[in-house]
């Protein structure tokens, strides 16, 4: 520690190769984490038929996919409510007593095509 | 010897008896405190025999393994399937590690390649490997080959790689052939590091070797384990445990470091205290 | 001298600041990284149009691509990649919570350290997933289980590595701050733990790989979701595809994490605090 040195470069994590690097790995890993639920609520509002924009109580919903579900998907969707069979075919399933935080949140689910109201 | 903080050097000979006694026994003490906080526990909490078998029991069914053959039969099981992929690995690794290291392009555009299939390798070739081999021996050497190929592999061309050039062309410029220099330098040159890697590649390898006799359930230690957990004989998991470790010490401690030793020493080659790992 | 274990390549070099010859050589790089694979997928797609097999043996790396797409557009991917990222993640930050502390402790006396280090070299001989079956019987078929076998396979890396960072420490470098007045907290912050950070990290790099593949094996035999419980599911289905698929984004995800984000760490705490020779 003999000589005064000058002013050490100040280094943030923008002027290392490595800094660059893991921001890329972290946006990349942001992306691959969140991205599909991001895309979800962004496109949320033309999922729900408007009908059912405003409902303050629990709803009786179609949840319309556009493929034939999985078990993976039946899964999913039965947790927003109470199962009640499809609606003609496989990839349109009735959920009866769905409230209105879990309606709001079936909405954002980016793989659900529509959700109609059981007329 | 470290530098110790210790300001006044009492170097009498029982002190240094005593550090060395300390020193010996030093590695047994956590095996005697987790013993001990297991009877303890035994006696204490009284879990079901499930939860926590006694210590009773698992030497009772060890004892049982033994004397019955089993224990005999799966450790043969699993250590023949170890050996085989093993040889198989490390015949090919250092072949493949040899030739790449010898040859800086190849390297370069194969890289990636390896970085991948490392990546993945060992467990997750099981269930592809599963459907093209089926449940059995093919799938355990495969599994095995596959862990300690990338292994050996890399350490070998990388040994290869860190042999200085200059003996290689000491050796060519005095009119050795290709195979000589070879045999003369090269080989040994990177000797502690093959050494290094084929040590640790049956480290994982066993290792492996254990996940895939679990996951896929052939004969052995694993398949042991996996059996005696579907009837809840948590003893015989501990015993099978307690053994897949003792094995993987002993292969190492006793087997391989004494070979790695003996071999680089012999050779004169440098040897550094990064090989206790 | 460094033993190559699972994950020890060389790091590849820096980018070159944005200049027109420098960024031909950075698309030059990248395709120079692509182009082994390419051939590889060429060799794949060869063998399947040539050997004809039926679908449950092999299929084409189009039908691969097209089903992974499918899933991915079907949230099912999404969630799967999701369940194992957070499973390593949480591991990974409880692992070094508890870890580190740990190794400093031990690694504080000479016979500590020893006598640790055998018992951590037996640990690790006995792979986490030979205790799956008892910690199934503990904690059930939950992500627990899976959480509590990574955890295990991770931490032994990382207490290892943190002793030996302790212990490389020389002493005077604490007795010269002691001396000058600093408190004990002091002492960790400015001596100790930079000191051991480039060891530590490297430690934690081990046990991220190690700790990666104990994920997806512990993932096969839970089935509680997580790419180990995909690919493994679509076995008994003979869905060849999904297999593949998920192998090679368990490969692509390894990856990603290893060198966007662990070894970046790992370079930039050597470059600062290290001294460490790789």
């Amino acid at each position: 520690m003999a000589q005064p040195q000058k002013p050490a470069k100040r280094r943030s994590l923008w002027t290392t190769a490595d800094g660059r690097r893991f921001i890329a790995g972290a946006a990349v890993l942001a992306v691959i984490l969140y991205g599909q639920t991001v895309y979800g609520m962004a496109t949320a509002s033309g999922r729900l038929d408007p009908s059912l924009r405003n409902a303050t109580g629990p709803s009786n919903v179609i949840v319309v996919l556009d493929f034939m579900p999985d078990r993976f998907h039946n899964e999913r969707v039965a947790q927003y409510g109470t199962f009640a069979g499809r609606d003609g075919s496989l990839n349109r399933m009735r959920l009866r007593y769905v409230s209105p935080e879990k309606l709001r949140a079936l909405s954002e689910v980016a793989w659900i095509s529509r959700i109609e109201p059981i007329k | 010897m470290s530098v110790q903080a210790s300001p006044i050097a009492t170097t009498s000979s029982t002190r240094r008896a005593l550090d060395r006694l300390t020193w010996t026994i030093a590695p047994g003490v956590p095996f005697v405190i987790v013993l001990l906080i297991w009877i303890a526990a035994t006696d204490i909490l009284q879990p079901s025999k499930e939860t926590l078998p006694p210590v009773s029991d698992v030497l009772w069914s060890i004892k049982e393994l033994a004397l019955s053959g089993q224990l005999a039969t799966n450790v043969v099981a699993s250590l023949y399937r170890l050996l085989l992929g093993s040889i198989l690995g490390i015949i090919t690794g250092l072949i493949g590690g040899v030739i790449v290291g010898l040859n800086r392009k190849l390297a370069e555009s194969l890289n990636p390649i390896v970085v991948f299939f490392n990546a993945i390798s060992g467990i997750v070739w099981l269930p592809l490997m599963i459907t093209w081999l089926g449940i059995g021996t093919a799938l355990a050497v495969f599994l095995i080959w596959n862990t300690v190929f990338f292994i050996v592999f890399q350490n070998a061309a990388l040994g290869v790689q860190l042999v200085p050039e200059v003996y290689e062309q000491s050796v060519r410029a005095l009119g050795g052939g290709r195979w000589h220099t070879m045999r003369t330098v090269i080989l040994p040159g990177a000797l502690p590091y093959i050494l290094t890697g084929v040590r640790t590649g049956l480290g994982f390898g066993w290792r492996a070797l254990i996940a895939a006799e679990l996951v896929g359930a052939a004969t052995g230690l694993g398949t042991m384990i996996f059996d005696a957990a579907e009837y809840h004989r948590s003893d015989i998991i501990v015993a099978g445990c307690l053994i897949i470790g003792v094995i993987a010490i002993a292969m190492d401690r006793w087997l391989l470091l004494p070979i790695e030793r003996r071999t680089v020493r012999r050779w004169g080659l440098v040897a550094d205290a990064e090989k206790e790992r | 001298m460094s033993v190559v274990g699972a994950e020890h390549v060389p790091a590849a070099r820096p980018m070159p600041v944005v200049t027109g010859w420098a960024v031909a050589a950075r698309q030059l790089r990248g395709v120079k990284i692509l182009f082994p694979f390419i051939v590889l997928v060429a060799i794949w797609w060869a063998i399947q149009a040539v050997g004809n097999f039926p679908d449950r043996v092999l299929v084409s790396p189009q039908r691969v691509f097209d089903t992974m797409v499918l899933l991915v557009s079907r949230g099912v991917i999404a969630e799967y990649v999701s369940t194992s990222l957070k499973i390593i993640g949480i591991a990974t930050a409880i692992s070094i919570v508890i870890g580190v502390p740990i190794g400093f402790a031990v690694g504080a006396n000479r016979y500590a350290a020893r006598s640790l280090e055998g018992f951590l070299r037996f640990l690790q001989g006995v792979s986490g997933i030979a205790w799956l079956p008892l910690i199934i019987i503990w904690f059930g078929f939950t992500h627990t289980t899976t959480l509590a076998v990574v955890i295990y396979t991770l931490i032994v890396p990382i207490i290892f590595n943190t002793m030996i960072g302790a212990r490389a420490i020389p002493e005077h470098y604490g007795l010269a701050l002691r001396s000058l007045g600093a408190s004990r907290l002091r002492l960790i912050t400015d001596v100790y733990l930079p000191g051991a950070l480039p060891s530590i990290v490297v430690g934690l790099r081990l046990g991220m790989g190690y700790g990666w593949r104990a994920l997806i094996a512990a993932e096969m035999l839970v089935r509680q979701g997580g790419l180990g419980d995909l690919i493994f599911g679509a076995r008994t289905s003979g869905q060849i595809d999904r297999i593949i698929g998920g192998m090679i984004i368990i490969g692509t995800l390894y990856l990603l994490i290893d060198r966007l984000l662990v070894q970046p760490i790992e370079n930039l705490t050597i470059a600062r605090w290290g001294v460490l020779r790789k």
